[in-house]
């Protein structure tokens, strides 16, 4: 499932026109890797709901500045497994 | 009549987006020459079979002005309001920071603000729910972002805002500014309008309203103000944007200056939220005020460019007004939206504009389809040809719905 959360990952940022060059899992989200500002990661907090019906609140969202490619790949799949164990 | 003649302020930088062009001359040009820029919308606009006819501004891709990670949910008319600011800056000759202090710099940018996206919004809202609202409507949408977009882009630190008087706000706009510099709360003003109306629910509202001109086979002579047939405005879109300085601060700078603005005010009809009132007092008050402001008698006045929107109650309130400041000496009088369309606040900064190339040309635009006026509306109109006329000083009116009043009297540059 990681796999296909990083698919979704990318085509996302280039929707949102953030380049995808160069970037792997070790990238962080925020401003030291991709560079997605708040209302940026709002969105894709938004995006993950949409796609795999889990929701992230606003201080979880702002975490993911801080997290990397796999790191925020890996959550959203441990959120999402949870959410279908309920 | 005259009283305490206050500072001028120098115009030094215009910047124009319109359906007849985007440099001052190409615009004074169309109106001189009734290059019209009324259309009938194309199929593949949003306004295609909504309206008869609109002036649509050209095609600019959001990315030329902002960044492409902001300039997914921003509306048109923020992007018309940098490049209108790009544009007016660069004929400044101003580099915010290097030519001045970027504290020392205001924006006064106004328009109703990004409608045409929040209704796109509301529409992914009903359609998906929540989670149809970007979280970038908000900066994409409120009328204060463009102003802010403005400030961003070129590095403005000083005092921002953005004045909301409907179709009045561009001309207030100026005067706005002109109280900043007068106040000595800046060295350099960058001032304007913006608006992008030309979709569906907008249009609708003002022809349910029965404010649209409506039934014309041509789209070129929809617009008629002042004329007996007049049946309606025509939406437009576009922006404007002028810098204006102090007068010393332009001259330190060695600043070519375009012209000054004289004098201005702004009045209420206090009367009804969208008729005029209909013996024109509040707004003849407002030119009164405005004459007062710039030190000058009605004589001085040597054109006017009065608002003109081709309603039947708005040009014959604005018509009433003039008279009853001007009378029989009155100046002539021309609109030049029957080739323009209504751009709705951004026609003062268009306007203003004009009435700046008619100081530098001598040269007074016609109000075109004006085949037969009205009696209701007894001007010195300018009609069919341009009249050749050096003129010392120039007005030019705006007026908004909420009864809004504006008066701006131009000059050459001293």
């Amino acid at each position: 499932m990681v796999d296909e959360i990083r698919q979704f990952l990318l085509e996302s940022l280039t929707e949102m026109k953030y380049s995808t060059e160069d970037i792997d899992d070790g990238t962080v989200l925020g401003p030291a890797g991709v560079d997605l500002e708040s209302l940026a990661l709002a969105e894709l907090a938004m995006r993950v709901e949409d796609r795999y019906g889990v929701r992230f609140d606003e201080d979880e969202a702002e975490t993911f500045a801080a997290m990397t490619v796999g790191e925020f790949c890996v959550a959203v799949e441990h959120r999402a497994q949870a959410a279908s164990a309920m | 009549m005259t009283t305490s003649v206050r500072e001028n302020v120098a115009v030094t930088g215009i910047g124009l987006v319109s359906a007849v062009g985007g440099a001052v001359t190409e615009v004074f040009d169309a109106v001189c020459e009734g290059r019209s820029g009324l259309v009938r919308p194309p199929a593949d606009h949003a306004l295609h079979g909504v309206v008869d006819v609109a002036a649509i501004g050209p095609a600019i891709d959001p990315e030329s002005v902002i960044p492409a990670k902001d300039a997914r949910i921003v509306d048109r008319s923020i992007v018309l309001a940098v490049r209108a600011a790009g544009d007016a800056l660069a004929d400044a000759g101003i580099e915010v920071g290097r030519d001045v202090d970027p504290y020392r710099v205001a924006v006064v940018l106004s328009g109703v603000g990004g409608l045409g996206t929040l209704a796109g919004q509301a529409v992914e809202r009903s359609r998906r729910g929540r989670l149809g609202v970007s979280p970038f409507m908000l900066p994409g949408t409120l009328p204060n972002m463009a102003a802010a977009r403005i400030a961003i882009r070129f590095g403005v630190r000083g005092y921002t805002s953005s004045v909301g008087t409907a179709c009045a706000a561009g001309g207030q706009s100026v005067g706005e500014a002109m109280r900043i510099l007068r106040a000595g709360d800046a060295d350099v003003v960058v001032c304007g309008c913006t608006e992008a109306p030309l979709f569906p629910t907008f249009a609708d509202a003002f022809g349910n309203a029965l404010a649209l001109a409506r039934g014309w086979s041509d789209p070129t002579v929809a617009s008629r103000p002042f004329d007996r047939r007049r049946n309606g405005l025509v939406l437009g879109e576009g922006a404007g944007v002028f810098v204006v300085e102090r007068p010393g601060f332009a001259r330190a700078r060695g600043a070519r200056v375009h012209a000054e603005v004289l004098g201005w005010a702004a009045t209420s009809d206090a009367y009804h939220p969208t008729t005029p009132r209909p013996d024109g007092s509040s707004a003849a008050e407002s030119m009164r005020l405005a004459l007062r402001d710039a030190g000058l008698s009605t004589g001085d006045i040597g054109y006017l460019n009065a608002h003109g929107t081709s309603t039947k109650a708005g040009d014959a309130a604005e018509a009433k007004a003039i008279r009853s400041v001007f009378g029989d000496g009155m100046p002539p009088v021309s609109s030049t939206k029957g080739v323009t369309g209504h751009l709705l606040g951004v026609s003062g900064m268009v306007e203003a504009a004009i009435s700046i190339m008619v100081l530098r040309n001598g040269l007074l635009p016609p109000t075109y389809n004006l085949d037969d006026p009205d009696p209701a509306c007894d001007l010195n109109h300018v009609r069919k040809e341009p009249l050749p006329a050096r003129v010392g000083a120039v007005m030019s009116n705006s007026f908004g719905f909420g009864g809004h009043n504006v008066s701006l009297i131009l000059g050459p540059a001293s």
